[in-house]
């Protein structure tokens, strides 16, 4: 069931009743779960005891590390909570990676070994609810926040329907409190969530699964494209990937909202970043913070020498590709992100006292944050590397043997969409709507509603980030 | 707190009608976009509406089985001359073939004398794969879903509510499916990028191929079916023979057929309905009469064995070009002979 379904809307539209009627919290809690598991086995059911599990384990895990002072005895039962969680995430997404990589380096050297994948479905959504579970064993474990005692609240947490399949990743301290005392209705900015929902169904609707179809195109047979193409296809994907991930949060921040609940924020205009650094506070924040806490700062963070930070740097951004999947696509994409950040890092270094060098790079900052950005979507949207390799020549080289065009008049779209963006990101849609009396607010959300569905494509595509 | 409740109620309420206001302005400003393998025959036929008599309306097997070409130069030589288009189109089934039919005769053309439609049940199951394409949207308007709910929920057309209240649990994908797609007709959903799609398939190779190479509507078929498909064709003819008993096209189908031929006698012209030699052996027939006129049925592989011959056939429902030039044979002899004694009447 994705957002932007017709289904959805009718979905959503009964959580909604029936949760605000609902009196007592435990009974909204109860009626959100059902409402979550239903999202959920509305893909696959099965998958549905994997959820269940991991949460029933988790609670248990908070429970246990609750009762118990024994410094070993807790670190014991972390660790079950962390293999449990990360041996789910290494069946389902790694195993066939890592087989699969393995013969053929036996095989570089000349050992060829017969192996067996496995033909694995893997769960929807299953890094970031494996995310949200470990999120809360590690801050029980820390003393960051009380173990819960009810497991309802647990599952809840990480069953929450709106973020439970694509996030925003939530920390467990962050979402928890709020299941605790029940929400008001009269404190939901339901003006601001039906505009958000909006601007995240047009995102997402109307201009990612526009785009897609483009890069799809091009991403297919790079070599038969030439390089404006390279530069459309790119370019393309670039918005697809942001209108889509984006969007998707928009809406599920929107539907979490209307229901009274608040989630982090993911994005904040990360294409307009002006370092790689920047890019990483701005893009997928709830995933990138996560990294920071759970992985960067336990390997050492900012402390110690260069290399050892640069290492961790690296550690960090290769781990966080591979989180997109068991692919050396999304290896080298992580790896490309950590080699700009090292480099960022050096050149601060190097140019603390040089102003005349930092004026410089200010007026470069920007295009080479974004082009670097860019280089690295061709990995992280290649099929294999067969196919990232043409692209990439035919991207920085400007050199392709392919004669196919995807139309370089389409680059001007790009340029209009961006200029919309900048508006965005200076504030001039946000907030204009405000005063307006309710009826007349009523009646234009009704009329924009019907004209952003002129513009959607007639079928949708998945959300990208639901494979992750 | 209750006139808060009241207030937000007022407020969904001015939502809704806003949107529906909204869409239905759209709708009229921006109809919906036919599908390429019906506009270039639907244009073509506007644009040559008065040269035309004789229409053949319906599916593939309309479309790949009678050569107008053919057709004509046997009505000529019997003195009933007609100019023929053939209007088939790939899937066309009820209820969309009435929506097409209704764009024909807004054309008005003048000309037209006879209406060949072919006979089916209305069809409410759609596969996956078809699912809120263009083609699937732009014939659900609201008549037109009507007959795919009332369809889905009462398949004979004499249920009490009881028993139409289980069908409706019985049914709901289907219900669900086409109720969603009026949904999706009528607020307009991707109708810019039909719009699109609609211009770029405008292309004169793309029409040429619709057109076929008399630009007629015929369009030529495959090659016969293999040794191994013909051996299961024949295997499965059997079991339809023997099992063949007579059968009534479903109630709403029915009704459909009647208005069809209603407006069709608006115009001046007759309707013939067809049943298209398909392995399908049971008899058709209306299940009110008198019918709402002639029906030929051709799917009776005894009286036309040589339709039923392997190496005339494709598959189930489809005849190769051999195949078809003896079934537009037997249709066009068909028509003189039900039609004469209508045409000569003093």
């Amino acid at each position: 069931m994705l957002f932007v379904e017709f289904r959805f809307f009718w979905f959503f539209l009964a959580v909604f009743a029936v949760y605000w009627s609902l009196r007592r919290n435990d009974s909204r809690k109860i009626w959100l779960l059902i409402c979550s598991y239903i999202f959920y086995a509305a893909w696959n059911w099965k998958f549905l005891f994997l959820l269940m599990g991991s949460s029933a384990l988790d609670y248990f895990v908070g429970m246990m590390l609750a009762r118990t002072k024994n410094p070993r005895r807790r670190r014991g039962w972390l660790t079950l909570s962390l293999c449990a969680n990360l041996g789910t995430i290494a069946l389902f997404k790694y195993y066939n990676f890592f087989v699969s990589s393995s013969a053929a380096f036996l095989a570089w050297l000349g050992l060829p070994a017969s192996v067996h994948t496995l033909n694995i479905i893997i769960p929807v959504g299953v890094s970031f609810y494996t995310f949200h579970s470990m999120s809360y064993t590690i801050d029980v474990y820390r003393g960051k926040m009380r173990a819960v005692s009810n497991i309802l609240d647990v599952a809840c947490f990480i069953g929450f329907f709106p973020q439970m399949v694509a996030g925003p990743i939530v920390r467990a301290f962050a979402f928890l409190p709020q299941l605790e005392s029940p929400r008001k209705f009269s404190d939901v900015d339901v003006r601001g969530a039906l505009v958000l929902f909006l601007t995240g169904f047009i995102k997402k609707a109307c201009i990612a699964d526009t785009a897609a179809p483009f890069a799809d195109r091009y991403f297919a047979a790079p070599s038969n494209f030439t390089a404006a193409s390279a530069w459309v296809g790119v370019l393309f994907y670039a918005i697809q990937i942001y209108c889509d991930f984006s969007g998707y949060t928009d809406m599920a921040i929107a539907c979490a909202r209307l229901l009274g609940y608040e989630l982090t924020i993911n994005f904040r205009f990360p294409y307009f970043a002006q370092s790689i650094s920047d890019f990483w506070h701005r893009w997928h924040i709830s995933l990138s913070s996560w990294l920071r806490d759970y992985l960067y700062i336990p390997l050492g963070g900012n402390r110690g020498p260069r290399w050892f930070i640069y290492r961790n740097i690296m550690i960090t951004m290769l781990l966080g590709g591979l989180w997109h999947g068991g692919a050396w696509t999304f290896v080298i994409w992580g790896a490309l992100h950590g080699v700009a950040l090292v480099v960022h890092r050096e050149w601060v270094r190097l140019t603390e006292h040089r102003p005349q060098a930092q004026l410089i790079i200010r007026w470069l900052a920007w295009p080479l944050t974004i082009y670097w950005v860019c280089v690295a979507w061709i990995f992280f949207r290649a099929v294999d590397l067969q196919h990232a390799f043409p692209a990439l020549r035919s991207f920085v080289l400007f050199r392709s043997p392919g004669t196919e065009d995807l139309g370089t008049w389409m680059l001007w779209v790009v340029v209009g969409l961006a200029v919309v963006h900048w508006l965005n990101s200076l504030g001039r849609f946000s907030e204009w709507w405000r005063p307006i009396p309710a009826p007349l607010f009523a009646a234009g959300y009704g009329c924009a509603a019907a004209v952003v569905l002129l513009f959607i494509p007639p079928r949708y595509t998945p959300f990208i980030y639901f494979q992750f | 707190m209750t006139k808060q409740v009241s207030n937000n109620f007022l407020c969904v309420a001015i939502a809704l009608v806003a949107l529906v206001a909204t869409s239905a302005l759209l709708h009229a400003l921006f109809p919906p976009a036919i599908p390429a393998g019906v506009v270039a025959k639907l244009n073509f036929f506007t644009e040559h509406k008065d040269e035309f008599d004789t229409l053949f309306l319906g599916t593939s097997r309309f479309n790949y089985a009678v050569s107008p070409e053919i057709f004509d130069r046997i009505t000529r030589e019997s003195g009933l001359p007609t100019r023929t288009f053939n209007f088939g189109v790939d899937g066309m089934h009820p209820p969309e073939n009435f929506y097409v039919l209704e764009q024909i005769l807004k054309a008005k053309p003048r000309k037209l004398k006879w209406v060949f439609i072919e006979v089916s049940d209305i069809q409410v199951k759609w596969t996956d794969n078809v699912l809120g394409t263009q083609r699937l949207v732009y014939w659900h308007d609201w008549s037109r879903t009507a007959l795919t709910l009332k369809k889905a929920l009462d398949p004979r057309g004499n249920a009490q509510w009881y028993i139409k209240l289980a069908r409706f649990w019985l049914a709901r994908r289907d219900f669900a499916t086409n109720l969603a797609l009026f949904a999706k007709q009528f607020s307009n959903v991707g109708r810019v990028a039909d719009f699109f799609s609609a211009q770029n398939s405008k292309s004169a190779s793309e029409v040429a191929v619709e057109l076929g190479p008399k630009r007629d509507g015929y369009r030529l078929a495959g090659d016969a079916m293999s040794a191994d498909r013909a051996a299961h064709f024949k295997e499965r003819l059997a079991r339809e023979v023997a099992d063949a008993r007579s059968k009534s096209i479903d109630p709403y189908a029915d009704r459909a057929y009647r208005e069809a031929a209603a407006q069709i006698r608006q115009v001046g012209a007759s309707t013939i309905f067809v049943v298209t030699p398909v392995i399908w052996q049971s008899p058709i027939r209306f299940p009110r009469s008198p019918p709402p006129g002639p029906l030929l049925s051709f799917n009776d592989s005894k009286t036309y064995p040589q339709l039923y011959d392997t190496r005339v056939r494709i598959d189930d429902g489809h005849l190769t070009r051999q195949g078809s030039q003896a079934f537009t044979d037997i249709l066009a002899h068909e028509f003189i002979r039900t039609v004469r004694p209508v045409v000569d009447k003093p």
